[in-house]
Order: structure tokens, then sequence, then C-alpha cells
């Protein structure tokens, strides 16, 4: 793929590797058809790779390399989500619109900018997570204003603003069938909220729970996934199951390191975060697997929803782990 | 009309005979008989006479034919002869063309005209009473004429060219003369002007002593020379060129009689058999063969590169005529007596200064293709094993001498001096700002090992007026034990750590954390940039592997080189990255929650550092980033 850097220093190949060195990916996102693959790293830049070349049998070490890398924003990009058409990424208070026909066809051309005005006058905060709600159109974004910014998705125009947490947001989680929005911040605290209405329904804090609470690690929750019924979170506190209608702990993994994303797959747990290693656990609080990834720490775990089911990884690395079989590690893409 | 009597006899006889039987038996038998035997004798007749002319066709027959076949015969040669006739005509004929067709050469020479003939040539020669009649004898007459007048001229011709030829030599000799007495002269004027070439500072002598010696300086060495003078005279005014070595020795070198120099060799040898004998042969030969192999020209080359500061790089280039190579040796005249620093040294070793001077030009092995061959007949394995005896064979000093192998890039076709001329700016340049990197280097890391992070003043704007974390101890390590360390060897994987780098130990220190950062710096720094690996001890063990925060303080001093390296040429850029890395320890320590057994205990490192925000992003990472003037720490 071309390399479009924003810098006007021209890198020489050292430089090159020692940027590489240095790389971490933050974000991914499946294009609507799922061959496609698009990520996000610290420096801004976005990749996009053509899975089904990578799986394919006549795949070289070519088609492990990005069809397309650009620049999308000045600062990390932290958070990628993709509508049937478009793919969304954040900037630094921004988030910006690709169309993901013209990046398939490689053209990394900008189609809508938007700005979430999160600006303070010393420094422009990140977005951290976005989430789609279908049912009312509209798109969540948090970040490191401390709120949650709600968008109507046809008109682009931002409707309200859900206040309530003292730290930056972390991670969002939609339960579509009873329109409620979950929030997970750096103040240790799971917000419910009823985005109808735009107010906090409820407000769990889960290190003031015994069984969770790591003080070790901190009170921040870094991940959140919902199945309606079920909520899991994790982070500074160990990764734990909760029923959302008791608003009670029913299990607790004993993961070691700090859960950074989870995710509810058929009867699974799939949790990453560092240590390296991609966690299968069960609904009971067992941790059946842990699969050693390339990446020393990992930031994000995507699941492609087509046919051909694919498991990528991507954290403090250049390299994306690709899993076909969720057991083992099939290859990697690298940036 | 005897066949046709034979034809009637014939049916006469048969009706006779078919008659008998039928016949009358009884009655004249008695005739019959007589009848049948005057019958048969006449028959008998007949036969006779059958035969008689039977006979006599034959012999008219053979008669008849024996004619023809004489009158054949006779025909036969007749025709002979004529054929052999009509032959010898034409034959004759041929010949008779040819003869007629001749062209003497004599027809070719221009004669003179008849009338004038008569009237020049001498009685003796024209002969006009006869040639007058003959045609034949005219002819030869004035071809004698012909003949007579040429000589003539012919010798006269001779003389006077014989005679301006003396003269010519005679006048040759005298200016000869003259020229010789002249030659004594001019030396004793040269003499006499030496110190007024001294005085107004043009060394005419110097440059024209160097030339001489030069000519007998194989063709790379003599290219060097050339382009480095011309180089220096253009635009490096402190760049001086010498040549040294033993000039009759390169003078007996360029003798071409091969034969006396087989002689002295076959002796030579000899001589070594003769005495080798005593000790082990074959090991013995084989170590002429190898010395004789890597044998340098008696002459070699000095430049001399003096930088601003008063330090000179000596460069010594030898030319390797067997093996077809230059190779340099270096040594280094500080401007003041450099104090010891135990890091620096390998800073300034003459076996490494100059390796990598173009990226992966390490010179440790021949760049000469052809040499491998010939390596191989004398039992050479590597190169490298006679390098500190012969100097490193670097590409770029191939490159100046004009030698150009088939292994370098292919992009250039120019060899000789062209080749010398391209590179002579960029490698001189690189030298020189190699020797200063390294002694500003070695300045650097006497401070260095005094605990002492030398900021120069256009750096300080780079970091906060408070550092409170401090180095505690720099020393260089080696490449094996760089490579055995845990928290490097992702470098390792990615190949960027070579046998070719240097590599040091820091450690920072701020109360009961430790910071160690394992540094792999490349011979081409300032170019290239230092690359940091961290590990710290504090409550516990973590790296840049495990600890984002790490991983992050390990970015600010490996990518941000365009921020850290100072003024040009850079090389403030290692200590920069020390005093960035002190910063940053000084961030991560005083943001560091502490939190023991559920209750935040006392801070070992109270906040300090005005930072927005402490954490941000994913993985929570601290404000690395220092922002002057405003004095506090934001992300990136």
């Amino acid at each position: 793929g071309s390399r479009v850097r924003l810098c006007v220093v021209k890198m020489g190949p050292v430089e090159v590797q020692f940027s590489l060195l240095h790389m971490s990916v933050y974000s991914q996102s499946f294009s609507p058809c799922g061959r496609f693959l698009a990520a996000g790293n610290n420096y801004g830049e976005i990749s996009v790779f053509s899975l089904s070349a990578a799986l394919s049998p006549d795949a070289s070490e070519a088609s492990q390399k990005p069809i397309l890398t650009f620049t999308a924003h000045d600062g990390p990009v932290f958070s990628l989500l993709s509508t049937d058409s478009h793919l969304l990424s954040a900037g630094n208070g921004e988030i910006s619109a690709w169309s993901w026909v013209e990046l398939i066809k490689r053209v990394g051309v900008e189609h809508l900018k938007i700005d979430v005005s999160l600006r303070t006058s010393l420094e422009i905060p990140e977005i951290n997570t976005m989430v789609l709600s279908l049912k009312d159109n509209s798109l969540f974004v948090g970040g490191g204003d401390n709120n949650i910014h709600m968008m109507d998705l046809e008109t682009g125009v931002f409707k309200s603003t859900l206040q309530g947490h003292s730290d930056y947001i972390h991670c969002l989680a939609v339960r579509e069938r009873e329109g409620e929005l979950l929030s997970g911040a750096e103040d240790g605290a799971v917000r419910i909220w009823d985005s109808r209405t735009g107010r906090s329904v409820h407000c769990v804090e889960i290190y003031k729970y015994e069984e969770c609470s790591r003080p070790q690690f901190g009170k921040w929750i870094g991940c959140l996934a919902t199945d309606s019924d079920w909520m899991l979170c994790g982070g500074g506190p160990s990764l734990s199951l909760w029923h959302l209608r008791s608003l009670s702990p029913t299990s607790v993994f004993p993961i070691l390191g700090c859960q950074r994303q989870a995710a509810f797959y058929q009867d699974l747990i799939l949790s990453v975060g560092e240590g390296g290693s991609l966690n299968h656990c069960l609904l009971s609080g067992e941790v059946k697997a842990q699969i050693p990834c390339t990446p020393p720490c990992l930031n994000t775990l995507a699941l492609n929803g087509t046919e051909q089911r694919v498991l990528t990884l991507g954290g403090s690395s250049d390299q994306i782990d690709v899993f076909t079989n969720l057991s083992y590690r099939a290859f990697s893409l690298s940036f | 009309m005897a066949s046709e009597a034979l034809k009637k006899r014939k049916p006469k006889v048969i009706r006779n005979e078919g008659g008998t039987p039928e016949g009358k038996r009884g009655r004249g038998e008695g005739e019959q008989s007589v009848e049948i035997e005057e019958r048969r004798r006449q028959s008998c007749v007949h036969f006779m006479m059958l035969k008689k002319l039977n006979r006599l066709a034959h012999m008219r027959l053979k008669r008849g034919r024996d004619q023809t076949h004489e009158t054949k015969q006779k025909v036969d040669v007749l025709h002979l002869q004529l054929q052999n006739l009509l032959y010898e005509v034409m034959h004759l004929q041929k010949e008779i063309g040819k003869c007629l067709e001749f062209k003497s050469q004599h027809e070719e020479i221009e004669l003179v005209s008849t009338e004038d003939f008569f009237t020049e040539a001498p009685a003796e020669i024209s002969r006009p009473h006869i040639t007058k009649e003959d045609p034949h004898q005219l002819t030869l007459a004035r071809l004698d004429w012909e003949l007579e007048q040429r000589k003539r001229s012919l010798a006269q011709q001779y003389k006077t060219s014989l005679a301006s030829k003396e003269k010519i030599e005679k006048g040759i000799e005298v200016k000869k003369e003259y020229l010789s007495s002249l030659l004594p002269g001019l030396q004793s004027i040269m003499q006499a002007s030496l110190p007024l070439q001294e005085y107004l500072s043009m060394p005419f002598e110097h440059v024209q002593k160097q030339a001489e010696v030069a000519h007998h300086l194989p063709p790379p060495l003599y290219v060097l020379l050339v382009q480095a003078n011309a180089y220096g005279q253009a635009s490096d005014k402190n760049l001086s060129v010498f040549i040294s070595g033993d000039v009759d020795e390169a003078k007996a070198l360029s003798k071409p009689p091969e034969d006396s120099q087989d002689d002295e060799s076959d002796s030579d040898l000899e001589e070594e058999q003769n005495t080798k004998r005593r000790r082990a042969t074959l090991g013995g030969q084989l170590d002429d063969k190898r010395k004789e192999m890597l044998k340098r020209h008696p002459l070699s080359l000095c430049i001399d590169l003096k930088c601003k500061d008063g330090s000179v790089l000596h460069l010594f280039f030898y030319f390797l005529m067997n093996l077809n190579i230059l190779t340099v040796k270096t040594k280094v005249s500080p401007s003041s007596q450099l104090c010891g620093a135990v890091s620096a040294g390998e800073l300034l070793n003459p076996e490494t200064l100059l390796n990598c001077l173009y990226a992966s030009d390490h010179g440790r092995e021949t760049p000469n293709p052809a040499n491998r061959y010939q390596f191989d007949k004398v039992g050479i394995a590597t190169f490298a094993d006679y390098i500190s005896d012969l100097g490193h064979p670097y590409r770029w000093v191939q490159r100046l001498g004009g030698l150009q192998f088939p292994c370098d890039s292919p992009e250039s076709a120019v060899t000789g001096s062209a080749l010398s001329a391209n590179h002579m700016e960029s490698t001189m340049k690189l030298l020189r700002g190699r020797l200063q990197a390294r002694l500003a280097l070695h300045k650097q890391f006497i401070s260095l090992e005094h605990s002492m992070i030398p900021v120069s003043a256009e750096c300080q704007d780079l970091f906060p007026a408070k550092v409170l974390s401090r180095l505690a101890r720099w020393t260089t390590i080696t490449f094996q034990e760089f490579v055995e360390l845990p928290m490097v060897q992702h470098v390792v994987k990615a190949g960027l750590a070579h046998e070719t780098d240097l590599f040091f130990m820091a450690v920072l220190e701020r109360g009961t954390a430790r910071l160690q950062a394992a540094i792999v710096l490349n011979p081409r720094y300032p170019d290239a940039t230092p690359l940091y690996s961290l590990s710290l001890l504090w409550k516990g063990e973590r790296s840049g592997r495990t600890d984002d925060n790490l991983r992050a303080m390990e970015s600010e001093v490996n990518v941000f080189r365009m921020e850290l390296q100072g003024p040009r040429p850079g090389h403030q850029l290692l200590t920069n990255q020390l005093q960035r890395l002190c910063m940053c320890l000084d961030v991560y320590l005083e943001t560091e929650s502490q939190v023991c057994d559920g209750v935040e205990g006392p801070r070992e490192f109270p906040r300090e550092k005005m930072c927005l925000r402490t954490a941000r992003g994913p993985n929570r990472l601290k404000p690395f980033k220092y922002n002057h003037p405003q004095g506090f720490f934001s992300h990136r």
C-alpha cells in the first residue's frame, strides 16, 4: 500500500523501522462486507487490509501488508466504527467519515469531518469510544472531556450530552432492547443511561465490590460488553460478569492483567488486555484458555460478522494477529 | 530357286509317303523301289546342292562383312585425323588471340615522341640507321633512352638530399650542446630561488617533487592524489596530501625487464628453498605465498584533515598490488590531550573509527570479488584476519581511488577519476563529521561518567528547570552482554543491533526507583539515532514490553530525533535523549498512584510537575511531552 505521512521530514529506512518498533494499534473495524479490515494506530494512521487476500490459499507475504495506509488524524486513532457504507474514525476531538467503497479502491479521501467541539484552552481531549444505536439511528461518542455526546446520524447534529462521570470515558455499550447506554470511565463507575431522556438511570462503582476490586491496579473501567441481561466489565478491577437487573456480580474471572476489551461470543467470553494473551472464559467464571499473541499488551479485539468467522487482535506492536480458529493464531498482518 | 525347289520337293515326298500306305502295294513293288532309289539319289544330290549353296551364301556374307569392316576402320582413322587437326587449329587460334591481346609493360611507359627522341638522344642510343627502318629496334632504343634519362636525374637528387641531411644533423648537434649547457644553469637558479619561494609561500619545489614521486604511484593512489589535491585546492584549505614510502623500491617495481626480476626471484626462491629445507617446507611456502599476495606497494598516501577545533585526522592509504584494492589506516591527533574516559575507549579506536561511514560499509571483507579465488589458492580464509596489519578495505576508499567493483551499486557506470571526484566531497565531509562527532561524544562521556548530563544552552528549552532524576551510572557493554539482556529482545529480533554498533548502559535513579536504559549507538551517530530500551526497577520489575508507559518513554527518546538533535551537526542528540529520559522518569514516578494494602499510602514522589491530565486514552498513558515556555506536560 502507499504510505502517506503527515510529517515533512523524509524518514530513512532505519527511522521507519524505529517507528514500527514503537507502533501501537488501538482500534479496528471490519468493512460491511467483512472482507476488509481497517486498523488505527498511535501515529494517527489508518491502514486497510484485504482479509480475503490474506486468507486465500495463494496468499503471500505481500498480502499481509495493507492495501492502503493514510494519515487520518493528528493524534492517535483510538476508535473506529463501521456503518453500512462508511468508516468512522475518531481523532482528537474530531470524527472523520470515509467511504468504504473508496477505501476498497485504495483512495483515502475524507468524506466528512465532524468537529465534536471538545476543545478546552490548552489541549483537545481524545475520543476513546464510539457506538451506534440502530434503534434511534444515533452515534454515541465518549472521550476525554468526561461526557458522552449523542449525534443523530441522519442530520449529523449533536442532539445531547450525557454528563455525570468525573473522569474520562473509556468505553460504551448499547442495550438495544431497553434503549439504554452503558458507560465505563476512569473514575471507576459504570453508568446506565436512558438514551431518550439522557439521564443516568443507575451508577455502579465497581471498585467498591470486594470480589472485583484490585486497588493495586486502580479503579478505572477499561472495557464493557453487554448481552442485554448481562454485563461484562473490567479494567483496574478484575473482569467480572454482572447481572443487570439485580446489578450484582455473578462471576469474577481470575485473569491477572488489566483487561482492555471484552466481548460475548456464542457461549464464551473473549477478553484481551495486559499480559498479551487472548482469554477464553466461561460464563461460570472459569478461564478455559489463554492463547499467547504477538503484541505483549493487547488493546483491541474485533470479530467478523460474516460466514468466514475471523478474530483479529491488535496492541503494542505493529502486528495484528488473525485467528481463523479461536484456539490458535493463524498469521499476522503488519502495518 | 533352290528354295522353291526345296518346297516343291517336300510336299512331293510327303505325298509320296502318304500315298504309299494307301497305295497299290501289290502291283509294281519293284517299280516303286526303283523309283524310290532314284528319288533317294536325287534327294541326296539335292541335299548336297543345298549344302553347297548354303556354304556359298555364308561365304558371300562373310566377305561382305569384312569389306564393310575395313572401310569403316579407314573412315574412323580419317575421322580421328580430322578431329586432331581441328583441335590444333582451335588451339593455335587461341594462342594467336592471346598473343594479339598481350600488352607489354613497356607500352605504359610514357616515352618521348619519336621526333624529340631523334633530336635529343645521343647517336649510340638512337642509332637512326637501324631504328628508322625497324619499329622493334626503334622501341628498344626509345626505352633505352628513357632509362638513361631517369638514371641521371635520380642520381642527382640522391646527392642533394644526402648533403642537406648532413647539414641538418650538424645543426641538431649544435643545438643539443647548447641545451645541455643550459641545464646546470637552471638548477643553480632554482636553488637560489628556494628561499624566495618560502618567503612567498608558493611551494613550487614541493609540488614538483611530489609530482615526480607521483609518477611512481600505482594508478589508484595516483587518482586519489590528484583528486584530493584538486579538492583541497578548490574547496578545502585544511586538507593536505603527502606521499610517503620508498621511491626506489617503487621504481624497481615499475621496471619492465621481467628477466631480471625473474632471475632475482628465482635465485630468491632457491635461497629460500635451501633454508626452508631445514624447516617445514610446505607451511613455509604457503606463508610466503600469502605474504606475496598481500604485499603492499612501497609508496603510500597520507591525507591529513584538520578540523576547526584543531584536531587532525590522519588517513594512510595503501595499495595492495596483487589484490588490486586500497586500504586505509587512521590516526587521530586531538587538539588537546583527551583525559581518559573509561566508556569512551572504543570511540576513537583507530580500528573502528571509520566503520560504517556509509551505511553497511564494514570494511571487513575485500570488495574485489576476484580476490576470493586468489585467497583460495593460498589458503586465506577471510581478509578480516589481516585488517589490523594492512588496514581496512572500505568501499569508499576504493571509490576515492577510482576503483569500482561489480558488487557495488550498479547505478553509475563511471570509473576512474570521475568516480573519485564524485565521492570526494561527500566522503571528506563524512570523515570530518565522524571525527568531530566522536570527539564531541568523548567529551560528553567524561561528563556522563561523572553523573552529569551536559545540556547545551540551545537545548535548555526542551526540558523543565527542575529535573530530579539523575544519571547514576554510565558504562559501556559488549555486543554479547547486550544481546543477553531481557528488555532488548525486540531490538535484536528486528535486526537493529549489529556487532559494529557500540553498546552502553545508563542507569537513572530517583529515590528507590532505578531505570536501566540499554543503548545501541550506531557508528553513524549522529546521522543515526541511538536506540533505547528501558527496564524499571521499582516495586517490581517492568520493562517497555510489559508497561505501556515505559514503551511511551522509549518512543519519546527514539522516535523524536528532530526535536532532540539540537543545532547542527546534532552532537547534542545523545545527551538530550538522556535528559529527556530523566524528565520522563520524573513524570512517571510522580503520576503513579501509590496504593498498597487498599489504602493510598504516603507518596514517595510528590507531584511537582504540572500536568493537565495524568491518564489519557485506552492504555492510560502519562503526559510525557513538555511544553515550553508554559512549562506543563501534555500528551502527544
